[in-house]
């Protein structure tokens, strides 16, 4: 009966050490997969952002200059940006099956996916996940796996469907519309399931 | 020149001698006048050190002020050294910021023109098969 009541509290010390890690593992920032195929890559950029670090570079953004001012107010609600894109120097530097495992990650609930693009032509597939908390986004995965180049995007914070169309639209990119992008999603959809 | 006359000569040279470094008293009151101006000179300021700007950090006050404007400008300094480098890591911070959008923003880019494309070429073979 004692050894039931020990393993008991330590099953319980267990769990309530846990949940601060589980807590975590809720908020998906960078997968350590994707981490690995820096050793691989030719050319890497790594922007991790979190929300002090964000306030604290979006200070330095003149509101004077006005796609400045457009990034000081897209950014002024996030919690983190972190962007890994990893160029290599041949074809197949990566494996479908890595890329697999990190779009594994975003099918919960908590996500959906609203783009899914697969093109055998040129082998230039992207997924745009969207989190969703009290019908507000709450973040946005992007998963880019071009012939040559990988490409993550992880924007967590409550970001406005307009604000993201200002993100496309920017930088001398056209405006992303968003209804083109809810539009898009059910037939890019059914494409990938062919 | 007959030898009498030599020795009138030689009388005559030492008599002019006798007559010039014969012992005279000073005047009245020459050693009250010579003491006077040695302490007159005692007295007077060293000429050198009046000229000397250092003299003015011989005030305790000047010294004390001195060293507080030094402090001061160091202190200011350190501010300045610290304000430049601050600035300079925010504005590296806001290029990676800007970097991590202008990815984004041409990922997002690089979907819709594949959303366009299979769009247009869905409508093309409706087209066809009409």
């Amino acid at each position: 009966m004692k050894i039931k009541t020990r393993t008991n509290a330590t099953l319980w010390l267990v769990v309530l050490l846990a949940l601060p890690m589980l807590a975590r593992a809720q908020d998906v920032k960078i997968p350590p997969d994707v981490e690995k195929l820096s050793a691989r890559a030719k050319e890497t950029v790594e922007v991790t952002m979190d929300g002090p670090m964000l306030r604290w570079a979006s200070k330095f953004l003149s509101a004077e200059d006005p796609e400045e001012a457009k990034c000081a107010k897209l950014v002024a609600n996030l919690k983190g940006i972190y962007v890994r894109s990893f160029e290599f120097d041949k074809d197949g530097a990566y494996s479908a099956a890595e890329v697999e495992a990190l779009r594994s990650q975003f099918r919960s609930p908590a996500w959906s996916r609203v783009v899914g693009v697969r093109s055998e032509r040129d082998g230039d597939n992207v997924d745009i996940f969207f989190k969703l908390e009290n019908d507000k986004m709450a973040g946005i995965v992007i998963i880019s796996a071009e012939a040559r180049e990988l490409t993550f995007v992880n924007i967590v914070g409550p970001l406005e469907v307009e604000q993201l169309a200002d993100l496309g639209g920017e930088f001398g990119i056209p405006k992303l519309n968003p209804k083109d992008l809810s539009k898009s999603s059910s037939k890019a959809q059914r494409g990938d399931r062919r | 020149m007959t030898r009498m006359n030599m020795d009138k000569d030689d009388s005559r040279m030492d008599d002019a001698l006798r007559n010039a470094l014969r012992r005279q008293e000073a005047p009245d009151g020459f050693a009250d006048r010579v003491l006077a101006r040695v302490a007159q000179q005692n007295l007077a300021p060293n000429p050198v050190r009046h000229d000397s700007w250092l003299r003015f950090f011989t005030q305790p006050i000047v010294r004390w002020a001195a060293l507080a404007a030094v402090a001061g400008a160091m202190i200011l300094g350190v501010h300045v050294y610290q304000v430049r480098r601050e600035r300079a890591e925010g504005e590296a911070a806001k290029q990676r910021l800007m970097l991590a959008l202008r990815i984004a923003g041409t990922k997002l880019q690089l979907a819709k023109s594949k959303v366009n494309e299979m769009n247009a070429n869905q409508t093309t073979n409706r087209h066809v098969k009409e």
